[in-house]
């Protein structure tokens, strides 16, 4: 049976206007995801990652570009008519401690969407429904009656991932939810996030600074550096054979927790990232890359397929 | 943290009614603050009953002028020889109504213009911002004397000239409230849940704004009711003989050396209505406030 | 006193006494770091890890916090004995701290050339002028032009403002520096470039440095010995190689294995089961027995003591499970 694609997005732009100029904050990013798989996009902080998964769930308008969501070009829906998909797309949150309503116990905040979207009527329904999505994302019953400040981040984040849940959506984008977490519990919610995965047939967008992270979690890999894609592959490939510089350097960058033995010597990267305002038309990487050459700074290299699924955006390979 | 250890047994979950009111119980200043203003809107709803207006409260005796504070007069007479005990007590009616009402309306009226405000930004937000610097700019009390000259002296039109003056700090506090919240990661949240913007406004924005709103009703209430008075003073609040606090305050005035209790009454009256306001509202601010539970 | 340590701490007990709780933070931790040696401390939120960091300097918030009892040696000094003007000279001058948040570290109004400059005319007594020159060249020592002295912060991205606060952490050459997660708030590759600028300093200038950090590839990348903490108690320490590659307690062992490997995908990760214990209320005996997949009755009856690993000089290890000779973990046992 050939999977079928849920999502798909074509030349996604987003302009922000700035005192200083046009930020290209999404520049051109096109990708598309089948159903029941995890796309990762990578970057670092400034790349566009996150006003990526925003405009795709329409929270940020794009400025241009096409959205096909579950074959319907979503671009230009209103904030009205979005309503009713949003039951199909949903979004978990980096930060545990401010994406949810302090003044909410753990209660109103999960069944918060059910009643929105009235997929139940009686409250004797909605409490029931509460109480089993609490269990799914495991919560124990107990915290019920519990604001969100007396929780610590991983239960905090259960909760962002039972609201995620509770209307049973097709799509989640996934907004670094772990990067605020201590490591043990980083452990539990990826392993969560997982396991309901399969158990749901869920598709996730996951956005993340750390690779390391979505190597474990993702099929497909993207690379974005100042609103574009660099890279962008198939998990196993991109780890074995990383094409461009930024990507290299990326994971080079990685502190590894090995000491002695195999450690791979790191390359570092020169400079900082710029911001995406007023770019010139030469390849965005070029002034920290160490093999620019001239053909770098003649005009910005797009995507393209160098092998099966793997696309590269680099003049020099 | 300590969730694990004091977590309840009982599964049902709480109204924040309830819950507030849980808590709002074991904050004694509160409690206090809440028994004065039953008791003075008892005082206040009952007074026609207890007093007879025209004898009472306006009808004058000159034989007991001015006679300081004793056991047939608990708080001594004015200088027509009226009862101030009779008059302070009917006088919290005048007082709570244009106290509480200005502040009300003016609470509704900023709170939409400051919400606006605050969630669209830009255009609406320079817009209504502007006007209400205007307002701001020319003193309170020319205000509500043009308002109320142009609708005529009355009750309703005084407290609808003073809603002006509490309209603008309520929809300054309010909007500059929104503009923090608007930003906050369940804000948007909520978006993503799919909730129209009307329903983010009141039931996620608002009630995070609530504690500098109640600190401010109940400041406001305090001052709108001396501002009433200094309108009493002027002869455009409530008409002279009706003992409104602001009225009696002033009456007082002209003998502050030699009956200084009438000015003292009426002060005490309008102080300790602050002050349970005040106790009442910071322990509702508490008692509403998650964040604070023990 | 051993004449190499720069720093020496014993038997630090450090408790917050709030009018709800008795919050025990740090109880009982033993480091010492030699001249020119790193030393990592590792551990999640909560475990103690600032308020130690904090009582080296005397630091500590107080009320509430409370030093309740231990020594900290610096230099042959007893830092929680010495009197107010001697602790300020201390500070900046012998030791030096770094945060984690370089956004907040620095004065929005100063320029960073005179931020620099006046830890320097405090600590060294040079004049506004001389101190200004030198704050250039420290500039320069971290990788800065040194024009960019009569820029303010907001001028400066998060990886340089980190280098400046690092420029004014070396300007009075301290003998130790505590870096409490240097790095946490940085780009993967500017933390890199920040790590080993860290690295070449320390180098160069001989100092001794204490770092705190959750991120076990960091202390890879940096640290010469690690101690790991948990709930207020160092677990495990030793030198890298020992902690690193012959780990002995279960705890250690849980952080490795939450990790996401690089190397492998698709593997369930094993999550260290429940939660850090509630520090005003901790477990009898070992405070990780509730979550430690070996504990057994004996780990709640007694808090272990750290104990030599095979006569080792420099790994210890405080768990119960060691009694029995022929205990070993599940990474220990096969292969290593």
């Amino acid at each position: 049976m050939a999977s079928k694609t849920i999502l798909e997005v074509q030349n996604l732009t987003k302009y922000f206007t700035t005192p200083a100029g046009q930020l290209h904050a999404v520049d051109g990013v096109s990708f598309s995801i089948e159903e029941g798989k995890t796309l990762g996009i990578v970057g670092e902080s400034g790349c566009g990652k996150s006003t990526t998964g925003r405009t795709i769930l329409k929270l940020i308008e794009p400025t241009s570009g096409k959205i096909i969501f579950d074959g319907k070009d979503i671009t230009k829906y209103s904030r009205k008519q979005m309503r009713p998909l949003r039951q199909e797309m949903q979004m978990v949150f980096q930060d545990p401690f401010s994406s949810l309503d302090p003044r909410q116990t753990v209660m109103q905040l999960i069944s918060e969407p059910i009643i929105e979207h009235k997929l139940l009527k009686s409250k004797a329904d909605i409490e029931k429904r509460t109480l089993e999505l609490m269990e799914t994302v495991g919560l124990a019953e107990r915290y019920i009656n519990v604001y969100p400040h007396e929780l610590d981040g991983g239960r905090r984040q259960r909760i962002g991932i039972a609201r995620a849940l509770a209307v049973n959506p097709k799509l989640i984008v996934c907004d670094e939810p772990v990067s605020a977490l201590d490591v043990s519990i980083q452990a539990q919610i990826l392993n969560l996030l997982r396991k309901l995965q399969k158990d749901f047939g869920l598709t996730y967008i996951f956005i993340t600074h750390d690779l390391s992270v979505v190597k474990y979690f993702s099929d497909d890999i993207a690379v974005m550096y100042l609103g574009q894609m660099v890279e962008k592959a198939p998990s196993d490939l991109l780890f074995e054979k990383p094409t461009h510089p930024y990507t290299k350097a990326l994971l080079s960058a990685i502190p590894l927790p090995i000491v002695g033995k195999e450690k791979p010597q790191r390359q570092l990267i020169k400079g900082e990232i710029t911001s995406p305002v007023n770019l010139p038309d030469e390849c965005r990487f070029c002034k920290r890359c160490d093999v620019a050459a001239d053909i770098c700074k003649q005009g910005n290299p797009q995507l393209r397929e160098i092998a099966p699924n793997h696309f590269v955006a680099c003049s020099r390979v | 943290m300590a969730t694990e250890t004091k977590a309840t047994t009982k599964v049902k979950s709480r109204t924040l009614f309830q819950e507030t009111w849980r808590r709002l119980i074991k904050n004694r200043g509160a409690i206090v603050g809440m028994v004065f203003l039953i008791l003075l809107i008892a005082v206040a709803v009952l007074s026609p009953v207890l007093f007879d207006y025209e004898t009472d409260i306006i009808g004058q005796n000159m034989a007991e002028a001015l006679q300081p504070p004793n056991a047939a007069h608990w708080f001594g007479t004015d200088e027509y020889g009226r009862d101030l005990f009779a008059r302070v007590l009917y006088g919290a009616r005048y007082s709570l109504i244009i106290g509480v009402g200005a502040v009300m309306l003016g609470l509704i009226v900023g709170t939409i213009l400051g919400s606006a405000a605050g969630f669209k930004g830009g255009i609406t937000d320079s817009i209504i911002m502007r006007g209400i610097d205007i307002f701001y700019s020319i003193p309170n009390i020319m205000t509500a004397v043009v308002i109320v000259s142009l609708l005529g002296t009355s009750t309703v039109n005084l407290m609808i000239a003073l809603a002006f003056s509490c309209a603008s700090s309520f929809a300054r506090i309010v909007r500059a409230s929104v503009m923090t919240i608007r930003d906050q990661e369940y804000v948007e949240s909520s978006y993503a849940m799919g909730l129209p913007t009307w329903k983010i406004i009141v039931k996620h924005i608002l009630p995070n704004c609530l504690s500098p709103i109640i600190v401010q009703i109940t400041l406001l209430i305090g001052t709108t009711i001396i501002s009433a008075s200094s309108l009493s003073f002027l002869g455009i609040g409530v008409p002279a003989p009706a003992p409104e606090w602001g009225a009696l305050l002033s009456a007082g005035r002209g003998h502050i050396r030699d009956a200084s209790y009438m000015c003292v009454i009426p002060g005490l009256a309008i102080m300790f209505t602050v002050l349970a306001l005040n106790l009442l509202g910071d322990g509702l601010r508490d008692a509403l406030d998650p964040k604070l539970k023990k | 006193m051993n004449e190499d340590l720069v720093l020496q701490i014993k038997d630090l007990v450090v408790h917050y006494e709030t009018e709800d709780a008795d919050v025990h933070a740090v109880n009982g931790i033993d480091i010492e770091i030699a001249k020119k040696r790193t030393l990592g401390l590792v551990g999640e939120t909560g475990a103690g890890k600032t308020t130690t960091a904090l009582s080296i300097l005397n630091l500590v918030p107080n009320p509430p916090g409370v030093i309740k009892q231990g020594e900290i040696w610096l230099d042959g000094e007893n830092v929680l004995e010495m009197k107010p003007h001697e602790l300020e000279h201390m500070r900046g001058n012998d030791v030096a701290m770094i945060f984690q948040d370089p956004m907040t570290a620095l004065n929005p109004v100063m320029t960073v050339g005179d931020q620099i400059g006046e830890s320097i005319m405090l600590h060294q007594g040079l004049d506004k002028k001389a101190a200004f020159e030198k704050a250039k060249e420290m500039l320069k020592m971290v990788g800065i032009a040194e024009s960019r002295a009569y820029d303010y912060p907001h001028q400066f991205s998060g990886g340089m403002k980190q280098r400046v606060v690092i420029a004014i952490a070396l300007a009075c050459n301290p003998k130790l520096l505590i870096a409490d997660e240097p790095t946490t708030a940085l780009d993967v590759t500017i933390q890199a470039q920040v790590l080993e600028l860290m690295k070449q300093l320390i180098r160069e200038k001989e100092m001794s440095m204490l770092l705190i950090t959750h991120d076990l590839g960091v202390v890879a990348e940096v640290c010469e010995d690690v101690a790991v903490v948990y709930a207020g108690r160092i677990v495990e320490k030793g030198t890298a190689d020992d902690v690193f590659n012959h780990m002995r307690h279960p705890y250690t062992e849980g952080l490795f294995d939450s990790l996401p490997n690089l190397k492998q995908r698709g593997e369930e990760l094993v999550p260290i089961q429940g939660l850090m214990p509630d520090p005003s209320d901790l477990p009898p005996g070992c405070a990780f027995a509730p979550r430690c997949p070996y504990a057994t009755e004996a780990c709640t009856k007694a808090v272990p003591a750290l104990q030599s690993v095979e006569g080792s000089a420099t790994h210890f290890v405080a768990c119960t499970a060691y009694a029995d000779p022929d205990f070993k973990l599940r990474r220990n046992r096969d292969g290593k």
